[in-house]
């Protein structure tokens, strides 16, 4: 090893297959001199860590980033996604946490950046060129459908479905079946018995905060299939809530669901007192039933108000909301708050 | 021990002279000396650590990355392919069984169905000796797996160009 250094110079040419021979013989050469030399007692053990010498290897090429010029094209340099590179990239890059006071290890032989993810190809340069590239594949896109709006009233029927790209020995993947169906309810042509039966078919299907039904399925293998089926449940579902059945006439106040104001007996009491009040004869229970609010004055807010009080639940917005339509349906001065 | 268990059952008669026959809970306190991953300080501090060995593993995300990325999922993409249960042992084992490393760490990335193998090694062999070992095992590695798998290398001169500190 000694005589390798020593015969060894700077800037003088090595065959790279001459220093591979010189490799292998110099193990030997070490032992012969080992065996020569004086045995000497080292108790302390401090020649051998003098001895270590760093041997620079002559055939290594000085890295690449060195060279490079200040305009090159860095596309060509790292033209796709790779693990990152000392020679390669021409920037002092260091990466790790040591003590404080201390600099970070370089990017040499530095473990930490080659884990790392990088995006080293997608300069902002190379994507442009890139885009421009895949730009004549490219069609226009249509100049009415410029804004969401356009683009939900031309489009109502949202289909979502996955693809999978990957070249294992199978290119099928059993989640690129699944299909999902998506629309506005408000779409959809419905009146109030047919909304309020399309809604109950379709349960927990329907997001009341964006108003949007979401259809989903994953029953069938194949995605056609399952495309076919979410468009029949769409249709199927949308046509039984137009139909009215016979034991649906059967439903008596009891059994609704929300509080209807017209059918109520708020409503009679509320228009016998304004015939009263305004000294009209009475009207039959079929009269007052088809009467109509509004010919009250304050009437609607009132009806709001107690509708308000029966479906949103006893709070105490609706309460006051129901306080000031009582006090102006019947005239009476607006209520005051001591400050 | 078979006159033991007769002489408790026979006790149960006379339940005085019954010897304790439960298990009893050890009440010592329990002793959470975590070693793995982690490596002791030798006398004369003159063992190398690289990086990766210097920060023990509960410093993952904090001061180190993990070395394998985006490969559990393999397993549930590529169900189909049973081979791809043996893809990361196969890499782990063959990348070290090489001689010539030493502190090796592998890095192992899945993007989509590529998979690549980041290594530092040593510039222990001829150059060209390494280009064919890097062919070989790529094709070798692929043909196992059943995806591409890309090896990148990183060349060091000496196994101290990776060492960190010595404790």
């Amino acid at each position: 090893m000694s005589l390798f250094i020593r015969n060894y110079k700077p800037g003088s040419v090595y065959n790279a297959q001459i220093i591979w021979r010189y490799h292998s013989n110099k193990v030997e050469m070490a032992k012969k001199e080992d065996e020569e030399e004086f045995r000497v007692l080292d108790i302390l053990k401090t020649r051998t860590r003098l001895q270590r010498k760093v041997t620079r290897r002559a055939d290594i090429q000085p890295d690449r980033s060195e060279k490079m010029k200040t305009d090159q094209n860095w596309g060509n340099v790292w033209p796709g996604p790779r693990s990152f590179h000392p020679s390669s990239v021409p920037l002092p890059l260091r990466q790790g946490y040591v003590p404080k006071g201390q600099a970070p290890p370089g990017k040499k032989a530095n473990a930490e950046l080659m884990k790392v993810p990088n995006f080293l190809h997608l300069t902002p340069p190379v994507i442009k060129m890139q885009c421009e590239a895949i730009k004549k594949f490219c069609t226009p896109w249509p100049e009415l459908l410029n804004n969401e709006e356009a683009i939900e009233q031309n489009y109502p029927v949202e289909i979502i479905t996955s693809d999978y790209c990957h070249a294992s020995p199978t290119i099928r993947n059993p989640l690129s079946r699944i299909a999902t169906l998506r629309v506005k309810l408000s779409d959809l042509k419905l009146d109030k018995h047919a909304r309020d039966k399309f809604l109950r078919l379709v349960g927990d299907k329907y997001n009341e905060g964006t108003d949007l039904v979401t259809i989903t399925a994953d029953r069938c293998p194949v995605r056609k299939q399952n495309l076919d089926y979410v468009n029949y449940l769409l249709t199927a579902c949308y046509y039984e809530s137009w139909n009215v059945e016979d034991w649906e006439k059967d439903k008596a106040l009891e059994d609704m669901e929300y509080y209807d104001f017209d059918q109520n007996p708020s409503k009679a009491n509320l228009v016998a007192w304004f015939m009263r009040v305004s000294k009209k004869g009475d009207l039959t229970d079929d009269e007052v039933k088809a009467f109509d609010v509004s010919n009250i004055p304050n009437g609607p807010e009132y009806k709001k108000a107690v509708s308000d009080l029966f479906n949103n639940s006893e709070s105490d917005q609706t309460l006051e909301d129901y306080d000031a339509a009582v006090r102006k349906l019947l005239g009476l001065p607006e209520k005051k708050v001591l400050q | 021990m078979n006159n033991v268990i007769k002489f408790a059952q026979s006790a149960i008669i006379l339940p005085q002279w019954s010897p304790i026959f439960a298990s009893q809970f050890h009440t010592s306190s329990a002793l959470c000396r975590v070693v793995s991953g982690k490596y002791r300080i030798t006398k004369k501090r003159d063992k190398p650590l690289t990086y990766e060995m210097a920060n023990p593993p509960h410093y993952i995300a904090h001061r180190k990355t993990w070395n394998s990325w985006n490969t559990c999922k393999i397993f549930t993409i590529f169900s189909m392919s049973l081979e791809l249960l043996f893809a990361i042992p196969i890499i782990k084992t063959y990348s070290q069984l090489k001689k010539h490393v030493r502190f090796v760490t592998v890095i192992i990335k899945r993007q989509f169905n590529h998979i690549r193998v980041a290594v530092i090694i040593r510039r222990a062999v001829s150059p060209t000796k390494m280009y064919f070992l890097l062919g070989y095992s790529e094709e070798m590695l692929s043909n196992w797996i059943q995806c591409p798998v890309t090896l990148e290398l990183q060349t060091v001169d000496s196994y101290q160009d990776v060492v960190f500190k010595y404790i």
